[in-house]
């Protein structure tokens, strides 16, 4: 999965550098506020590469090596896992030259961001039902997203003239099939340590939010009908409707939704947009509620 | 010995103006210097397309399908995109080939990256020939210990076992190895310094290929 270089388009793989880099510098941050226990994070990663350098058998004589993205979010929780996993990335680059020093931004996105994030939180998700399953669908899914990024960031880049569909089907379907290695062992590695050393797994919870995100919050909704009166000043609209109203196209809706185009049906346009933010974000803010008690 | 930090940033350099163009002029030019700083590295042109002619041929490989069109450009597109892969190797090859990894991670300290991220980089790297040796340890009890053949079930049952004791163990580790740091302190060096005249040539080198490529 690891993407050479010459395979990305420059400006690709600048967005990649930039998106990785705000996620990692944010994991440090996080690190160092909280207690930085370099020690664990380096050494899980030295485990993390040693055991990619396992393979195991397949039945029909081939063989598959364990990424461990999901596994770094579950034991080390996401940011520790993130650095974990981009350190690993990092020495697999500039020594082993697994993986282009340009391509590298995106190649820690996909493996060290995608998969750790996505994994952690299916983890999360899942774990009160069944950690078995919880682990195996983290370790899966996980690898499986990442592969897809890996697909769309090749298949975008023009430097490869294969399609993004064809980049995205051949990713995303041999990951989907090879991911299921990866679940299992990230389920047995899961179990076997949540049955010896629970307390390896447990009390990695995210600490809640602080003030200043509640704040930061805040300000933005309290701010958002400004926004909404000055883009209708300087008469902003939709790219996207730009672009189709060049081209001629018009819209077929198959479901207008219960609050069409943000309005309510019936009601002045404006009050509608209001209602619609207070309904978008009470909806967001709930799930993000539920998520944090129950998930 | 060329500063490390100097052949981190020409290394980068030569690989972005190898995959930012398919002018097939640029590209070997590239590919020529990349080759140039393998020969004059001491490291010898033949070890560095030693190491590089397996991905080279599988990036070869991938593209390949394409000629089936049979149109000129296609073909020069794949022998391009070759091209590209293997000056990007050769450029890093020279880099890894000819820089201890220590010096690599005292020049990213020295280029300002951040002070955790780096002595956690260089920790890694310390533990993993251990970690592996800790890891085969394992293995190697759980297999000797092992008195049947075992089927294919059995053998993905025992791993999954033998790993999850091996990362209990790196957490075991990991903690005595904290506290030990804590106890004595550790710092991570970085390089700083002026340049001596080998620096000036590479950066003359680095300088005078970029104002070829700007050129052709």
């Amino acid at each position: 999965m690891h993407i050479p270089d010459g395979f990305l388009d420059l400006s690709i793989a600048a967005i990649f550098y930039l998106m990785t880099m705000s996620v990692v510098g944010f994991s440090l941050l996080k690190m160092s506020k909280q207690k930085f226990n370099g020690a664990l994070i380096g050494i899980v990663a030295a485990a993390i590469f040693a055991v990619q350098m396992l393979n195991w058998p397949i039945p029909g004589g081939t063989s598959a090596h364990f990424v461990g993205g999901a596994l770094a979010g579950i034991l080390l929780g996401p940011y520790a896992g993130c650095l974990a996993m981009t350190l690993v990335l990092v020495i697999q680059g500039l020594v082993f030259a697994d993986g282009g020093l340009t391509a590298l931004g995106a190649n820690i996105w996909n493996m060290a961001v995608v998969n750790v994030f996505v994994g952690y939180y299916i983890y999360r998700a899942l774990e009160r039902t069944n950690k078995s399953v919880a682990a195996f669908a983290a370790g899966w899914l996980g690898i499986t997203m990442a592969a897809i990024f890996t697909g769309m960031e090749v298949g975008l880049s023009s430097s490869f003239k294969y399609s993004l569909t064809t980049a995205v089907t051949v990713m995303g379907t041999w990951h989907g099939i090879l991911g299921i290695i990866e679940g299992i062992i990230t389920t047995s590695v899961v179990t076997y340590i949540a049955s010896m050393r629970p307390d390896l797994l447990e009390g990695r919870a995210e600490t809640a939010p602080g003030k200043m995100a509640y704040a930061a919050i805040t300000v933005m909704i309290v701010l958002s009908p400004l926004f909404a009166y000055t883009a209708e000043l300087v008469g902003y609209s939709e790219p996207l409707e730009n672009v189709a109203e060049m081209l001629g196209a018009e819209e077929h809706p198959i479901y207008e939704g219960l609050l069409p185009d943000y309005t309510v049906p019936g009601l002045d346009p404006y009050i509608g947009t209001i209602i619609s933010a207070v309904t978008g974000v009470a909806i967001v803010m709930g799930i993000g509620y539920g998520m944090r008690r129950y998930a | 010995m060329i500063d490390a930090r100097i052949k981190l940033l020409g290394t980068f350099l030569l690989i972005v103006l190898a995959v930012s163009t398919f002018d097939p002029m640029k590209v070997g030019v590239i590919f020529v210097s990349s080759l140039i700083l393998a020969a004059f590295s001491r490291i010898g042109i033949k070890k560095v397309l030693k190491r590089i002619w397996l991905f080279t041929l599988f990036s070869f490989i991938i593209v390949l399908p394409l000629t089936l069109s049979f149109r000129v450009e296609d073909l020069l597109y794949v022998l391009l995109f070759t091209l590209r892969v293997a000056t990007s190797l050769i450029a890093i090859q020279v880099l890894i080939l000819s820089t201890p990894f220590n010096d690599i991670v005292y020049a990213m300290r020295g280029l300002k990256f951040p002070k955790g991220f780096v002595s956690t980089l260089w920790l890694a790297y310390r533990y993993i020939i251990l970690m592996f040796t800790e890891l085969m340890r394992v293995m190697l009890a759980r297999e000797s210990r092992r008195m049947t053949k075992g089927s294919h079930m059995d053998l993905w049952r025992k791993g999954g076992e033998s790993l999850g004791l091996f990362f209990i163990r790196t957490f075991e580790r990991a903690e005595r190895v904290q506290l030990a740091m804590r106890a004595r302190g550790e710092k991570v060096v970085a390089i700083k310094g002026s340049f001596t005249r080998l620096d000036k040539i590479y950066i003359l080198f680095m300088a005078a290929v970029t104002l070829w490529w700007m050129a052709i």
